[in-house]
């Protein structure tokens, strides 16, 4: 029986796994999987583990309702801009800080700032989300 | 890629409804998907001066099928248009559809196998049928627009992750910019105010655009006398911080139509054919970019592709238009052309530079905030407007210089980069 790589994806995320594929031609990584590598193309392809650990880069904020009911008890959320430790650029929920200007205005001087993932529950699935650790 | 058309491919003619509400604007209030489309269409073959027996292919585009209910618009629409017993395909490029049309139509024509092409482009983005009803519509909410438009983005991992177009589009985007070229947050506010004032400014002289009030009387109406006192007030909210509501993108219900023809085609042309001179289309999955989220690498790629189609370079450019259902998204693009110079996009809206007068001419018509945008029907009012300008028959918002070379740049969510060179010839 196949196995649906995106079912894969969440199911690993749910043990805590934040999984890719690593390109046996290029070397490089394509996160999330798909069925082939993003950069070249070649299907020499294997499952790979990053560390969900990065920088953000920028953090603004979501609409509310939203447009996805998946997040109507989490809207609005700030959702961010973060580059992996990996080298790959990645966008989600940022836990942990407050939407209004204020406070968003401070992250946009201190970013960027390192996060690490956290993995949360939206509807019963679990998704790639990141909070800040502040190194003071 | 031999990026090289065989032959010449020309507009003919162009029609657009007004953009707004099926509900409530008066041009279109009460009128059905397929009237509207037909309204368009009449006007582009009249413009063109084409009998519907001439056209040999009809390409039309339609994104949001559930405010349509109208998968194969070929049929539905053919004997609203005469078009009955062409060739003909429903497709689909977001908010590029339009003018992804007249590249599949160009291609049709410049190939040999068609002479005359309709393109047609139709959307609803404020209601749906109610009930199953044939005529009647209602409103639908605003979430449940942008649920339906998000299934053109990453359905696997980005929305079901929280993927939301307001920060990725708009406020991540409007932070890097204001960084990377050492903007403080006060002076975008009040460049986005500006870059506002001159698109409503543009929407107030134009009859088809959805918003033609300008900012100023806007905020008189809410009873402020300084509109930037307005602009920072909580009339007027952040919609991702720092990008407020009036920077972005005003949802709109309208159709849009281009008649397009080879060369032997347009030697009775009652008004001015227009050249398609070229093109570039780049696709992309996300994230639309990396390290720098002003620079979008796809766009790069279709000016390129355009630029070496037409023969032009960005000096050549005389109006541009460029997508801005995000105000600082347009920015960075006009920039990324070679339009404006780097980081000086907001300087040169507050100097007025941007506006019909201005010497960098932007976005005529109001654009996708005062304009409005109705996903499949915009690259087509965009290219309206273009064909119009050079013309020069915009009236008073006409452009002084009647441009000779126009480029029209779109965003397809998400993303298919479009960007057509235009020659007057
Ligand atoms: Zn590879």
């Amino acid at each position: 029986m196949p196995k649906s790589i995106i079912r894969g994806y969440y199911e690993d995320l749910e043990q805590k796994k934040v999984i890719g594929k690593k390109c046996n031609q290029c070397g490089k990584i394509t996160f999330p999987p798909t069925a082939i590598c993003e950069h070249c193309g070649s299907r020499e392809i294997e499952t790979f583990e990053l560390t969900g650990e990065g920088e953000l880069l920028f953090v603004s904020h979501s609409m509310a309702p939203p447009p996805n009911p998946r997040f109507n008890k989490l809207a609005p959320y700030a959702y961010g801009h973060v580059k992996l430790k990996e080298g790959v650029f990645v966008q989600g929920i940022v836990t942990g800080v407050g939407i209004d200007p204020a406070s968003l205005e401070e992250w946009y001087h201190k970013c960027p700032v390192k996060v690490v993932p956290d993995i949360i529950d939206a509807e019963g699935l679990s998704i790639l989300a990141f909070k800040i650790i502040e190194s003071q | 890629m031999k990026n090289k058309l065989k032959e010449p491919v020309y507009i003919l003619g162009v029609g657009c409804t007004r953009f707004g509400n099926l509900l409530e604007t008066p041009e279109i209030k009460g009128l059905t998907l397929q009237e509207m489309a037909a309204e368009a269409v009449k006007e582009a073959l009249d413009d063109s001066g084409t009998d519907p027996s001439e056209i040999d292919a009809i390409f039309v585009g339609n994104v949001t099928m559930h405010t349509s209910t109208l998968p194969a618009t070929y049929s539905q629409i053919a004997k609203w248009t005469g078009m009955q017993f062409k060739a003909g395909v429903h497709f689909d490029g977001a908010c590029s559809t339009t003018n992804i049309g007249i590249t599949l139509g160009a291609m049709g024509i410049a190939s040999g196998v068609y002479r005359k092409v309709l393109v047609v482009g139709l959307e609803s983005t404020l209601s749906q049928p109610k009930k199953l009803s044939p005529f009647d519509r209602e409103t639908i909410p605003t979430e449940e627009m942008w649920l339906w438009t998000d299934y053109c983005v990453n359905q696997a991992y980005s929305v079901p992750q929280g993927y939301d177009i307001f920060p990725s589009y708009n406020g991540i985007i409007a932070q890097a910019y204001c960084k990377k070229y050492g903007i403080s947050i006060e002076e975008f506010e009040k460049g986005m105010f500006e870059l506002c004032r001159t698109r409503r400014l543009h929407g107030s002289m134009n009859k088809r655009a959805i918003n033609q009030e300008t900012l100023e009387d806007e905020a008189k109406r809410f009873g402020f006398d300084d509109p930037y006192a307005f602009w920072k007030s909580n009339y007027n909210p952040f919609l991702a911080w720092p990008s407020r509501l009036r920077s972005a993108v005003s949802a709109a219900d309208g159709a849009s139509a281009i008649v397009i023809s080879s060369e032997d085609g347009i030697q009775d042309a009652p008004n001015l054919p227009i050249e398609v001179k070229g093109w570039g289309v780049t696709i992309s999955d996300l994230p639309w970019y990396e390290e720098d989220p002003t620079y979008m690498h796809y766009d790069t790629l279709s000016f390129d592709k355009a630029y070496d189609m037409s023969g032009i370079t960005a000096a050549d450019i005389d109006y541009l238009h460029v997508h801005d259902c995000s105000h600082i998204s347009s920015i960075c693009t006009a920039e990324l052309s070679g339009y404006l110079p780097k980081g000086e996009g907001l300087k040169y809206a507050e100097a007025g530079r941007l506006r019909f007068d201005g010497d960098r001419p932007m976005s005529t018509h109001g654009g996708r905030h005062a304009f409005g945008h109705a996903w499949a029907a915009s690259a087509g009012a965009d290219t309206y407007e273009a064909v119009k300008q050079m013309r020069g028959i915009c009236g008073e918002r006409q452009i002084p210089n009647v441009p000779k070379i126009s480029v029209v740049h779109t965003h397809g969510y998400a993303m298919v980069s479009t960007v057509m060179v235009y020659g007057r010839r």
